[in-house]
């Protein structure tokens, strides 16, 4: 003989709607919080899958590693390691010749320019492209990026090696310079000098924003004329199964230590790394944001559920003739104590729930509207609701209890 | 009003032999009996004697004033009658339970079954229907959301508000609040209706109405206790008890009390 279930949840929500605005701004600091905890991790993890899935690719291409002077960490090292590394020797074509020899198996094995990539006006009769990307490459680094072409042929290893003033052009290129006219053939200018367009490539989209079609490509050897050799040449390899790039790899690294003539005592001079190692080195960077968030997070919690617990208390006291009529009638303590407890419950789950609804919609909002994506995650909407419900009972207990021990005759009495 | 000498009234004798064997359980007829009931209150240090050793004893349907001026402890042995307050000493047995030895949660129960409470102030939740209201005693006894609103409903019917079951304590009149209280004191079918100056807060009109109600559920055998100061009030009830100091100083049927009284 006791309450049911179902009519403490009823009475928690029915006194909630009964003070609708109260309950709201009770709710706001669980709302805001919670709220944030959805959007940034949704935006913090769409940008993780991002990387993953599409960006990783498009930088190093997929079954592929690259050789190179600097590991892709750069960002996260101190100066002591940095000075080591300005100390080790550039890329050569010698070595791309060495790790070609070394890995026969090998789709494509590439030179190219690294970063930072000169940019230039591109000049087609009055027409003018300002800031576009040069990339020098030897004809594998279309292999391994594989380029589509919608037009045209790509660079050829002739190209190469004759130093042909040739280029191809991005989709993006393609459209704005030759809008409406077929670009292959056309004679363009690249820094003043004279290039003539022999394809271009087909669109590939744009990742975090950047458009990965705004750029024309020459031959490494043109390139190296024009800008010289950069410090950053990498060597990019493509294997044609996911399972051969780790043999490669060590292939790859036995052949550049006897390019480099390095002895067993001494460590690599060069970096040998895949696409995973630019993931990992986004994640290192966002592991930083995690473990901030949850900081953050915590102390709106504890605000809001601070706010509930004072809100709870006020409504003890409003509602002491009421608890005295209940007691009368026939509530026990714990009923008491369970309403109050359900009430304060209900109202930081509800903030809960409010609060992944509003950061869903900011998350997809910032999608909408931004180049960054997002991606809602289940874990981060049950920790949500979990932490609210779990702020309900912290909070809640201390005003539930206080309601529970009241005297019913001195309950009664109260106005 | 009717003559009380035709209705059953425990005798002065068969009280005094229940009430005389301490610690005996009393005969199922016997619906309220304390022994020596004690109750002290403690005011910053001085000790107030509210209720100095009552001997009770009340037989199924029997409808009871208990009348007394302010100071007297009626209150304080309503508050016992009512189990929402325990003795220092003495026994309270309601309708065969040592309800005096019984703990807080104990005592929940015992209110929610066995007492119907009806207030001066009516003391109705606010921003519940009526029906709700009613249903509340119900909520509190587990009974299942369809039978507790057909019982509610009939306890409202019982009071001839069948037709305002779902408009609010303020959209209703005094007296019809009062009824609705009544129907809530009904609707778990306690073993007494206890009644705290139920009509203090009414006209004289309406007061009339509800002691009309009132005799109406005596004459259906319900056990009726109604704490009152007003002698024209107590004079409803077929039997008036009138404590003075903390005891009981006389106990009379009706007749005998409007007599003493000058009514």
């Amino acid at each position: 003989m006791t309450m049911r279930h179902t009519d403490v949840v009823a009475s928690a929500l029915e006194q909630i709607r009964a003070n609708k605005l109260r309950s709201f701004f009770t709710l706001l600091g669980i709302i805001v919080s919670v709220t944030f905890l959805v959007a940034v991790v949704a935006i913090i993890q769409g940008m993780n899958a991002y990387v993953r899935e599409n960006l990783a690719s498009a930088v190093i291409g997929s079954n592929a590693f690259q050789v190179r002077r600097f590991p892709i960490q750069v960002g996260l090292i101190d100066d002591e390691i940095f000075r080591r590394y300005a100390r080790r020797p550039k890329i050569t074509p010698s070595d791309a010749r060495a790790v070609r020899a070394a890995i026969p198996d090998a789709q494509a094995v590439s030179l190219q320019s690294g970063w930072p990539t000169p940019t230039s006006d591109v000049v087609w009769r009055e027409r003018e492209q300002d800031d576009i990307p040069v990339f020098g490459v030897t004809a594998d680094y279309q292999v391994v990026q594989d380029y589509k072409f919608s037009g045209g042929r790509p660079l050829s290893d002739l190209d190469v090696r004759e130093k042909r003033p040739v280029a191809i052009v991005g989709a993006d290129v393609a459209d704005k310079l030759f809008e409406g006219v077929d670009p292959v053939g056309k004679d363009m200018r690249i820094g003043g000098s004279l290039f003539t367009v022999v394809g271009v490539v087909a669109k590939k989209g744009r990742v975090l924003g950047q458009s990965f079609d705004a750029f024309v490509m020459i031959p490494i050897t043109q390139f190296e004329m024009m800008y010289g050799r950069r410090s950053t040449n990498t060597i990019s390899v493509k294997m044609r199964e996911a399972k051969d790039v780790a043999g490669a790899m060590q292939r790859a690294e036995e052949a550049m230590r006897i390019a480099h003539r390095l002895r067993p005592s001494q460590e690599n001079d060069f970096s040998v790394e895949t696409a995973d190692a630019l993931i990992a080195f986004w994640e290192q960077l966002t592991k930083v944001l995690f473990s901030v968030i949850p900081a953050v997070v915590a102390i709106g919690v504890v605000v809001g559920g601070i706010v509930i617990m004072n809100i709870m208390l006020m409504a003890v006291t409003e509602r002491t003739r009421e608890i005295g009529i209940r007691k009368a009638v026939g509530a026990t303590a714990r009923d008491i104590q369970k309403q109050f407890l359900a009430e304060s419950i209900a109202l930081a789950a509800m903030g809960g729930m409010i609060g992944v609804a509003v950061g869903w919609l900011f998350a997809m909002g910032i999608a909408a509207i931004s180049p960054l994506p997002a991606r809602v995650t289940l874990w981060s909407i049950l920790l949500a609701v979990g932490l609210g419900a779990g702020v309900g009972v912290l909070f809640g207990v201390y005003p539930a209890s206080r309601a529970a021990k009241l005297d019913p005759i001195t309950a009664l009495r109260a106005e | 009003m009717r003559n009380t000498d035709e209705y059953p009234i425990s005798t002065t004798e068969e009280r005094e032999a229940v009430v005389a064997t301490a610690g005996a359980a009393p005969e199922e007829d016997w619906v309220i009996v304390t022994r020596g009931l004690k109750r002290e209150y403690d005011m910053g240090g001085e000790v107030v004697r509210a209720l100095r050793g009552v001997d009770l004893a009340i037989r199924r349907n029997e409808y009871v004033a208990i009348m007394g001026p302010s100071g007297s402890g009626k209150s304080t042995l309503m508050n016992l009658i009512g189990c929402l307050d325990t003795p220092n000493d003495g026994e309270y047995w309601l309708n065969g339970q040592l309800v005096s030895a019984m703990s807080d949660d104990q005592l929940a129960r015992v209110r929610n079954k066995e007492i119907g409470f009806v207030f001066q102030t009516f003391n109705l939740l606010p921003r519940a229907t009526a029906l709700h209201n009613v249903e509340l005693p119900l909520v509190y006894a587990g009974v299942p959301g369809e039978e507790r609103r057909r019982r509610a409903e009939e306890a409202l019917e019982r009071v001839q508000l069948g037709a305002r079951m779902l408009h609010k304590p303020n959209e209703l009149s005094g007296g019809q609040r009062q009824r609705v209280a009544i129907a809530r004191a009904l609707v778990n079918r306690p073993s007494i209706l206890l009644a705290d100056e139920p009509t203090g807060n009414l006209d004289s009109t309406t007061s009339e109405e509800i002691m009309k109600v009132f005799e109406e559920l005596a004459d259906q055998g319900q056990t009726v206790i109604m704490v009152t100061h007003e002698p024209d009030i107590a004079a409803h009830a077929r039997r008036v008890i009138v404590l003075r100091d903390g005891v009981i100083a006389s106990d009379d049927k009706r007749s005998a009390f409007t007599q003493k009284v000058g009514l």
